[in-house]
């Protein structure tokens, strides 16, 4: 078997669980947290598949599978990015109440050693969890992620043929 | 001074800069970013110094939001939280000062290792 790593993230955020919470679990509209990407999936439970697409539908960027939906306190899902043939990791996040605001930790498991999505998450990760914490407490991304997502909407072109969502049935 | 409700509070950015402000903390960092999952024995490994020592030392880590340490049965693993370091950057910089000094760094490094 493969070595997998292990990548662990956290941030204190200003805000309600309720409205992190939300931010992690909206669908129908894009999650400023994770790339601006949507969040499709039949329904929210351990079990149903899930996937992020990018903002006009015609890619997919992430699949996976609930593994834990416990509201507004876990939410767990397998990951694959289309993109790469690496075999899927496991991406948990963990919401706790604190005096000084809301826990968020991101935790990253079985990630291929050495692999894209190993790279890709390291700074992923990071940026998902800053990023989250702007949203709530300001409403919305820092400049430069603003940036980004912007020119995101332009790029999307770049993304390989076999992320199209013709490929990932749900 | 206040920032942007986004930025770290003034506690927050003084435990991170006494955290960083210690050539052993800084080394026990590196150990544990370079081995995520580790335990309080391998790092005890690298260093001369006791273990209540290295125990201190990652205490200090882990109230700055350096060090994210999980239980894993009777064990304690480590993790580096790359987080806190990100958001300094983020507030202390601007899109054009991010670039700017990117170029200079790069410039840095490049001149630099052509010297070796």
């Amino acid at each position: 078997m493969a070595a997998t790593t292990k990548a662990v993230f956290r941030v204190v955020i200003d805000g309600s669980i309720d409205s992190v919470w939300r931010e992690l679990t909206k669908q129908g509209e894009a999650q400023a947290a994770v790339f601006n990407a949507w969040l499709h999936a039949q329904a929210l439970a351990p079990g149903q598949k899930i996937q992020m697409r990018t903002g006009s539908g015609k890619y997919v960027m992430v699949v996976g599978e609930i593994t834990d939906f416990t509201p507004p306190t876990r939410f767990a899902h397998t990951f694959r990015f289309t993109q790469y043939d690496d075999p899927e990791c496991e991406v948990i996040y963990d919401l706790k109440q604190l005096p000084a605001g809301v826990e968020c930790t991101l935790t990253v498991d079985r990630m291929p050693a050495g692999s894209k999505t190993a790279k890709d998450m390291q700074g992923g990760g990071t940026m998902i969890v800053n990023t989250l914490k702007s949203v709530v407490e300001t409403g919305k991304p820092s400049f430069g992620t603003r940036l980004m997502y912007f020119m995101f909407k332009y790029l999307e072109f770049v993304l390989p043929k076999k992320s199209g969502v013709k490929n990932w049935p749900m | 001074m206040k920032g942007s409700p986004a930025d770290m509070n003034e506690d927050e950015l003084d435990l991170l800069f006494h955290a960083l402000a210690s050539q052993p903390r800084r080394a026990i960092l590196e150990v544990v970013r370079r081995q995520p999952g580790c335990n309080l024995n391998f790092v005890t490994a690298h260093f001369s110094f006791s273990r209540i020592g290295i125990m201190k030392h990652i205490d200090v880590l882990e109230a700055a939001g350096l060090i994210i340490s999980q239980r894993s049965g009777r064990e304690r693993t480590l993790f580096f939280n790359a987080v806190p370091l990100q958001q300094v950057h983020e507030n202390w910089t601007d899109q054009y000062s991010r670039f700017w000094a990117a170029r200079l760094t790069n410039l840095k490094r490049s001149v630099e290792k052509r010297r070796e």
